[in-house]
């Protein structure tokens, strides 16, 4: 397991001395292998240019139970071939990343086109979207902050579906188990449910007898 | 016909039933229905035991799993002399460089080497011209390991402290940068997020600002155990000071008067907190001058880049970090993703008066991966300095095999030199530091001479992992002419290669299967039908399981026919 650690120091090394991979560094944080020219396969030319602000930062979890880190969106939509650039805030004090997977590794070592700030901030990043219909992860991957809230989608052409836990848009795969609440709403509701269900066999059964 | 309904009759059936649970008996073991029947009808035939189960076919693990074997050569790196280590995974020199240099001081291909934050660690200012920066600046974040993740059951990031093992822990963590993952599909932590907390080293005198960056879900503080600082940076909610949310900063600015072996730890919750992993060592090393001292230590053990003041005396120095895990805290963090019922099952249902530890670790592992990171490499006639913390909720009785070592401070205060005791095994209470002076002189007392000698926690618990020994704290002291080309010590004991199987922590392996050629203490197979008597005793078991079913059936007929005449009368 300790072998492939080392993979990642052996990638940035080597992004350090790609002529393609772009890599802007400094004690604000960083952004690497940005694409602002190089046309994805299949793309005759830029079709349009788009900008996007997102913001992070445990403010934006408020809005999501059971999260403690957010963007301020969680699904961003472009069409193909689009110059998008990156607008990242980070409204905390720590350390926050908008990194998008999955990108064609042609363009972006490892297919990843990464943001990071140390802390409060704002930095500008370029990607170009691919001419594909695919739904890309978003995240940051400081330790459990993506687990916590700090994960979005980015549709390209359309995208090809939603990904799981995505805050306000789909569900867990490995689900929480909550117990019920016991109030006289929730209790009257469940049990008028369950008669119903009963009840509506009971006299499906007296009928067919008949 | 008739003679046919009296032969299934009730008390028909009832007694061929009892009759052939006797037969029964009597073909299991005789000696069940009477003590001395053998003496009656001679004695019984020779029945072979089950034959023991094949010694099973285990995946080949290498013992040392070295990634880069080159870094265990001394360094040079930026002016900064490295020194070797003979671990078999060794700390990352360029790593150990940007560390004392400072991050703000090392090129970018050294701290591209790394994957440090630019401001980790900033140095600057050599206030009183000896040679060293005095004011420090060392952020810290907290990361959790082996946690849940809403997308599946794999734990995220992953860590290993023996093999499959991966309790739920946090850690404070020097600032990085990237993914804490190694990439997207393996999610094994990166190799900065480990246990122990990292070691961190300040020179006496410095302008230390600690920041604890929040980068965790729960609030968290660090307290600095030991080290002098002012009651506005104790670190304690009850006290001093506001939680730390996630999300949130804290500074703690310190000039440590004293020189020691300290300790840091989160004030927060601490039964829980402290017992997750968030505590550390802390030491203050005493102002020398061109003194660059190693500012984080990670995965503690051999420091690479001892102070100027160690090196006056000693050859080389060591950290070791011991602590304990009780799985019914710490994996509570794998049942939930949702931190709100984290917060209660941690806090308000766990009670660690209930606890019971079942993990042991020296450095964030146990035995056998200790091995890879942990072995004490020494030469004859050398003195090495132990920095000992015990953060585990039990008192640790260190023994040393071979040596006798001597306790040179406690708590960062030294021992008078007169009343110095040299001793096997070392008592140190919890949150408790010692200095040891191993000394290898081969004089009967410091040491009994070169060889590969056992380094462990002798309170018996703590050399197992959940029950299964070796395991634990159990790490070793090596001569260096006994170490290998794959970093570990040659031994004429046993294989340990069988220990790196998951399954032998599992309790699936015979004990000494490896080291056991007769197959003496195997697994033992399952017995099999090998006799006329087992033969005639199943067919018997089956003839009494059909009369009892015939038996419940006429019962039930019965008491049918009983109810219906009773209900015709009516
Ligand atoms: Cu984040
Ligand atoms: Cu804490």
């Amino acid at each position: 397991m300790i072998k492939r650690s080392g993979l990642l120091l052996i990638a940035l090394l080597s992004l350090a001395t790609a002529s393609q991979a772009s890599m802007r560094m400094g004690d604000w944080g960083m952004v690497m292998n940005e694409n602002s020219q190089q046309l994805p396969q299949g793309c005759d030319s830029i079709a349009s240019e788009q900008s996007i602000t997102v913001k992070a930062g445990r403010e934006y979890a408020k809005a999501f139970p059971g999260t403690i880190f957010g963007y301020d969106q969680h699904t961003f939509s472009f069409p193909r071939c689009t110059r998008v650039t990156v607008n990242f805030i980070n409204e905390d004090q720590i350390r926050h990343q908008f990194m998008i997977h999955g990108l064609p590794t042609y363009l972006h070592p490892q297919g990843m086109f990464h943001m990071e700030l140390y802390g409060e901030g704002e930095v500008q990043g370029t990607f170009i979207t691919p001419n594909t219909e695919e739904t890309y992860l978003a995240h940051c991957d400081v330790a459990q902050h993506m687990e916590k809230g700090m994960k979005a989608q980015v549709k390209v052409g359309g995208g090809n579906g939603d990904l799981p836990s995505i805050p306000g848009v789909s569900g867990q795969l490995n689900k929480d188990r909550y117990p019920l609440d016991l109030g006289v709403q929730n209790m009257l509701l469940i049990s008028l449910l369950f008669l119903l269900g009963f009840a509506g066999c009971l006299f499906l059964y007296r009928r067919n007898k008949k | 016909m008739t003679f046919k309904m009296r032969l299934f009759s009730v008390p028909s059936l009832l007694i061929s039933s009892i009759v052939l649970g006797l037969v029964a008996v009597l073909l299991y073991d005789p000696s069940l229905v009477y003590a001395r029947f053998f003496d009656y009808i001679g004695m019984p035939a020779y029945q072979e035991a089950p034959i023991s189960k094949p010694k099973p076919d285990l995946e080949k693990i290498t013992v040392c799993d070295e990634q880069y074997p080159e870094w265990r050569k001394a360094y040079t790196i930026g002016g900064i002399d490295i020194q070797a280590s003979d671990a078999c995974n060794p700390d990352n020199p360029y790593e150990v460089a940007a560390f004392v240099r400072g991050t703000n001081n090392v090129i970018m291909p050294v701290l591209m080497r790394t994957q440090l934050a630019d401001d980790a660690v900033v140095k600057t200012n050599d206030i009183d011209g000896d040679g060293d920066p005095d004011d420090i600046v060392i952020r810290v974040e907290v990361a959790e390991l082996n946690g849940r993740s809403p997308d599946g059951k794999e734990l995220i990031p992953g860590y290993e402290i023996a093999p499959g093992i991966t309790p739920g822990a946090w850690v404070f963590a020097p600032k990085s940068r990237g993914m804490a993952t190694v990439n997207r599909l393996d999610l094994t932590a990166n190799h900065l997020l480990r246990l122990p907390s990292a070691p961190i080293r300040v020179e006496e005198g410095d302008n230390v600002t600690l920041i604890l960056e929040n980068t965790h879900y729960f609030p968290h503080t660090i307290h600095l155990h030991g080290v002098d600082h002012s009651y506005e940076y104790d670190g304690v909610p009850q006290t001093n000071e506001k939680l730390t949310m996630p999300g949130g900063q804290q500074v703690y600015k310190i000039k440590p008067r004293h020189a020691g072996t300290m300790h840091y730890h989160c004030h927060v919750q601490v039964q829980v907190h402290y017992m997750m992993g968030l505590q550390g060592l802390f030491i203050v090393e005493e102002n020398k001058p061109n003194n660059w001292v190693q500012t984080f230590n990670v995965g503690a053990g051999k420091v690479r880049k001892p102070s100027q003041g160690v090196l006056e005396t000693y050859a080389q120095e060591y950290d070791l970090h011991y602590q304990a895990i009780d799985t019914s805290l710490n994996n509570l963090i794998q049942t939930s993703n949702d931190p709100r019922q984290l917060a209660k099952r941690m806090n308000r249902i766990y009670d660690i008066t209930d606890g019971t530890d079942d993990y042991f670790l020296l450095n964030g592992r146990s035995f056998p991966y200790t091995l890879r990171e942990s072995l004490i490499t020494v030469e004859p006639n050398q003195h090495t300095k132990l920095r000992v913390l015990n953060g585990s909720p039990e008192i640790l009785a260190l023994h040393t095999h071979g040596h006798k070592a001597t306790i040179t401070a406690y708590d960062g205060v030294d021992v008078n030199p007169l009343a110095q005791i040299t001793r096997d095994v070392y008592s140190v209470s919890p949150a408790q530091r010692i200095d040891l002076d191993l000394y290898t002189k081969d004089n009967g007392v410091n040491s009994y001479g070169e060889g590969v000698w056992l380094m462990h926690d002798h309170s018996e618990r703590a050399i197992t992992t959940d029950g299964i020994a070796p395991g634990g704290n159990i790490s070793q002291i090596v001569y260096r002419n006994y170490l290998n080309k794959n970093a570990m010590a040659t031994t004429q004991g046993e294989d340990l290669s069988a220990y790196f199987n998951p399954e032998y922590y599992q309790g699936k392996l015979a004990t000494w299967s490896a080291a056991d050629p007769f197959g003496f203490f195997d697994d033992v197979a399952g017995a099999k039908i090998s006799s006329y008597k087992e033969v005639l005793l199943i067919i018997v078991l089956g003839v009494l399981f059909a009369l009892i079913v015939l038996l419940f059936v006429r019962l039930f007929a019965g008491v049918y026919t009983f109810f219906m005449k009773r209900d015709n009368k009516q």
